[in-house]
């Protein structure tokens, strides 16, 4: 039997973490397979991907995907700013960061909420299941009003979608997915890989301990019954020719993605534009008010610059310049000082 | 009457936002290259506009540069603050005020000067007369003093950068000033400035540029900052002379400056920087530190280099935010949770500003830790005569591998393995392929992986704990002037340096010879140790009010040395007054019978 290998012609084992600690069915791990299928199939060299993790669940997800990494397990809520002292330190780095709802919505908000500001060059998981898992099942800030986790009083306290806070910052690729939806999830992982900008993938991912039983709206039986699909996705690498792919029969769009991939929509159930933000933010108000999840590509828009960009930073990455790129000469200091001197 | 030369102190009273700033800046210039040794030091509110404010130029043949004991030449411009400016004048003092903000000035044992500036800097431009009668109290000192007409013009064209018509005004303002006191008094004052051979390598410059120019030219990367007094001129400096400074063949930058959205992001972008191979700095103040600290801990245990510049202002809590201390050096020294130790430079003149702006990056990417500057907002803020900057030694990047002949050379690598013996190990670096791992601020073993066993954590502690203190023979090393005597040592660090040599002449004055030693960093080199221990009375003296320097003394010196280790330590947010220092040492040393 031979082994398939990837467009950069690497096994998936090169692409594999170690073993998970979490609990037997968590959706976290379905997510982590899906960042290893992501970036074994776009053909990204492993040493070129940073991880990047704050603390929870999620965050520990780092060390079981992409073993050949560097990657850093960071502090509470603030990934967002190691890598973005990270990202401009080596601008030819990927980024690939995971995070959960407690660690982005409530003590992280302020650096999830500035990292998008900066279009900084990221892709922003956030592992998304309601509760503090690690914690024991406190009750986290995207839980819905009305939702229950198990043997407990529903929530009283409004949510907040970390969706509709990106899309109003103007964050450039805002998705929802749900951790049981691999097809749909692999497809917006690939396109989220070959963005770039700050792309937010917001992934339902039940917590099977603490919030699975039904009252929960994040539950894998609730999330199957009650999941608005937008599209249809399929991820068109740039390595593939466009034209060697089937042109889909009903209505399609295709999405031109920074790498020269491609993601080709077709419609599902709804005529969503990404590129239109008010039409995103609907929806998402839409299903909120019917105790739905829409889930697809929310919104789209691959113009603004990224932060290293209006940094206008040199080239070479700033970790690999030597001594004299970075030390302005005697002469210099001479000058300088004569100038005070006179 | 005797002529008093070179050798008073003027006290100028002003509201905050009225351009007092740039009038004193002048008079102050104009001493300085008139070659009279000369200090500054701007006592100013944390107020944009209307609050009062105070600077104090000394004069000093003796250079010396802490405010003075007394005033001699009272400037009064407030009426917010008259009657207590005056309440505190000794008999003799000179008083320049502006009589038309009409206060009394009821004293008759003083020399009084009444002019009339508001008016008279209305009739040079009515919109901007607040301004003007600034620098038409600069035109009377001027006259007073005997200040070289031409050298305080040119002092007027720096201070404007050259702006035609700005210098035109206030040359005017300067020369109606002086017009008038010559025609309406008679000089009754002993107070004059005389010239002196000026060192052509001198000029002045604020603390906090020094570090600028220090970390630029010690190849900073990144600097993340969130805006604080009264370390933000650190982060202003930085941005205002990287065009010029830091940009390639191509025109770009080659490091990056991002204004944070707090102290806690700054702190993670300077963490997120070194891990990534960059020399990432930020600058903030006490309170910055504070919020810093989650991330300062992380970079101790997870070995991350960065920069961190504490320009200290008077704590606790929001405390006097624009008045200065030495107040954060414990919490430095042992910032965050657990066991944690810190490498922390005390530059204490301008030219180890700059010094150490550099050298912070070496130490922090030689050891792989969190490097402190400490500053504080006397020495950073106000303006210092600098003899010039030497340029910095080769640049020490620390044990990073970055090919796979270097990893089969040093062998059986691991992030964490202690293969040379100093606790500092080798690290490889994201990009590069080579043995990657996931950082952590959990439990780790050598090879970085998640451990929580109890021998891997007390093995992993004494490493660190030996990489630190392998520093204390690395770092800048104590500077000492011992006496033959050898009877009392006083042991100080920082911007104390610019008031010790007036101390120790008072003590002299009393017949106490002493020695001294400055501590230029911690961990404490053993050369403190043996001063302590040569000598038999040994007083640590701070800008803050529990002696943390002599707390980090008492708990690492030898049981045997502490009993003969006291504190003097004060703190009341001025820059630190010979004479109060002075006194409390005395009475220290009375009191324990030295």
């Amino acid at each position: 039997m031979t082994i398939k290998l990837n467009i950069i012609e690497l096994p998936k084992d090169d692409y594999k973490g170690g073993p998970s600690s979490l609990c037997p069915g968590c959706g976290h791990d379905q997510i982590s397979k899906v960042i290893i299928d992501a970036a074994w199939e776009n053909g990204i060299a492993p040493e070129q991907i940073a991880k990047m993790s704050g603390i929870g669940c999620s965050s520990k997800t780092p060390a079981y995907f992409l073993g050949k990494s560097h990657g850093f397990n960071t502090v509470h809520g603030r990934m967002p700013s190691v890598t973005t002292g990270a990202n401009v330190t080596n601008r030819d780095m990927q980024f690939i960061a995971v995070s959960g709802d407690g660690d982005t919505a409530s003590i992280g908000i302020g650096q999830f909420v500035h990292a998008i500001r900066r279009n900084l060059n990221m892709v922003y998981i956030i592992e998304n299941n309601g509760v503090y898992g690690l914690t024991k099942g406190q009750y986290s800030a995207t839980v819905e009003k009305g939702s229950a986790k198990r043997k407990a009083e529903a929530n009283e306290q409004a949510p907040i979608d970390l969706c509709a806070m990106a899309i109003n910052l103007g964050c450039t690729f805002v998705a929802r997915s749900f951790s049981g939806a691999k097809k749909q999830l692999t497809s917006l992982m690939r396109a989220a890989m070959s963005h770039r900008g700050t792309a937010i993938i917001d992934v339902i991912s039940p917590c099977v301990t603490f919030s699975n039983n039904d009252e929960s709206f994040k539950s894998y039986g609730y999330v199957k019954d009650n999941d608005v699909e937008l599209h249809s996705y399929d991820y068109i690498p740039h390595f593939t020719p466009l034209e060697e792919v089937d042109i889909p029969e009903g209505k399609y769009q295709d999405i031109a993605l920074f790498d020269g991939s491609t993601l080709r929509l077709e419609t599902v159930g709804s005529n969503h534009d990404p590129s239109d933000a008010v039409g995103a933010l609907s929806q998402i108000h839409k299903a909120e008010i019917e105790k739905k999840h829409v889930t697809g590509l929310l919104y789209y828009n691959n113009e603004p610059k990224t932060l290293d960009e209006w940094l206008d930073l040199s080239e070479t990455p700033l970790a690999n310049l030597n001594e004299d790129e970075l030390r302005p000469t005697k002469a210099d200091l001479d000058s300088l000082m004569s100038e005070f001197r006179s | 009457m005797d002529t008093i030369v070179n050798d008073f102190t003027m006290n100028i009273a002003t509201a905050n936002g009225t351009g007092s700033q740039s009038a004193n800046l002048i008079l102050l210039h104009t001493m300085f290259e008139m070659g009279v040794p000369v200090s500054g030091k701007n006592l100013f509110p944390s107020n944009i506009s209307g609050l009062p404010t105070w600077y104090i130029v000394r004069a000093s043949e003796a250079g010396y540069q802490a405010p003075g004991d007394r005033t001699h030449i009272q400037v009064l411009m407030n009426k917010a603050t008259w009657e207590k400016d005056l309440a505190s004048i000794e008999p003799g003092t000179v008083i320049i005020y502006n009589s038309d903000v009409k206060m009394p000035v009821e004293l008759d044992d003083v020399i009084a000067y009444p002019i009339p500036m508001t008016k008279m800097a209305r009739t040079l431009n009515p919109k901007l007369a607040r301004m003007i009668a600034n620098m038409i109290y600069v035109g009377v000192l001027a006259e007073l003093l005997g200040l070289d007409q031409a050298i305080l013009e040119k002092a007027v064209a720096k201070q404007f950068k050259g702006k035609a018509a700005a210098i035109e005004l206030n040359v005017n303002a300067s020369n109606m000033g002086r017009e008038y006191f010559r025609e309406n008094f008679e000089k009754e004052d002993p107070y004059c400035i005389e010239a002196r051979e000026r060192s052509p390598d001198d000029f002045l410059i604020e603390g906090n540029e020094a570090v600028a120019l220090g970390s630029i030219f010690g190849g900073v990367t990144m600097l993340s900052w969130y805006p604080i007094t009264p370390s933000s001129s650190v982060a202003e400096g930085i941005i205002s002379y990287l065009p010029e400074l830091r940009t390639d063949s191509d025109g770009k930058m080659t490091c990056a400056v991002i204004q944070a959205e707090d102290e806690l992001a700054a702190a993670g972008m300077v963490v997120g920087a070194g891990w990534s191979g960059g020399r990432g700095m930020t600058c903030t103040s006490g309170p910055g530190i504070s919020l810093m600290s989650e991330f300062i801990g992380l970079a101790y245990f997870a070995e991350i280099p960065g920069v961190i510049w504490d320009i200290n202002r008077v704590g606790p809590s929001t405390g006097l935010p624009t008045r200065t201390q030495q107040g954060d050096v414990s919490l430095l020294y042992e910032a965050s949770h657990g066991d944690t130790q810190h490498i922390v430079l005390f530059p204490g003149t301008i030219e180890e500003c700059f010094e150490y702006g550099w050298r912070a990056f070496d130490y922090a990417e030689y050891y792989q830790t969190v490097v402190f500057g400490f500053g504080d907002l006397d020495l950073g803020m106000n303006r210092w005569i600098c003899k010039g900057f030497e340029y910095p030694e080769k640049m020490n990047r620390g044990k990073v591998i970055h090919t796979k002949e270097e990893l089969e050379r040093i062998g059986n690598f691991g992030r964490y393995r202690d293969l040379d013996g100093d606790g500092i190990c080798y690290r490889t670096l994201p990009g590069s392929g080579l043995e990657p791992i996931l950082y952590r601020g959990t439990g780790h073993d050598e090879d970085g992986i998640y451990s929580e066993s109890p021998s891997v954590y007390v093995d992993n502690m004494e490493r660190l704990k030996r990489k630190i203190d392998g520093a204390r023979t690395e770092l800048p090393q104590p500077v000492l002037r011992e006496e033959v005597e050898q009877e009392v040592g006083i042991i100080y660090f920082g911007s104390m340096e610019n008031t010790i040599q007036e101390i120790d002449d008072q003590l002299e004055e009393t017949g106490r010879k002493v020695s001294q030693c400055r501590v230029r960093a911690l961990p404490l080199s053993p050369v403190v140790e043996e001063f302590v221990s040569n000598h038999e009375t040994v007083i640590v003296l701070e800008i803050n009010r529990d002696g943390q320097m002599y707390g980090i003394l008492r708990k690492e010196l030898p049981i045997e040395l502490v009993s003969r280790v006291y504190s003097v330590s004060f703190s009341d947010g001025i820059p630190p007054r010979a004479r109060v220092y002075t006194d409390k040492i005395l009475e220290k040393l009375e009191e324990v019978g030295a």
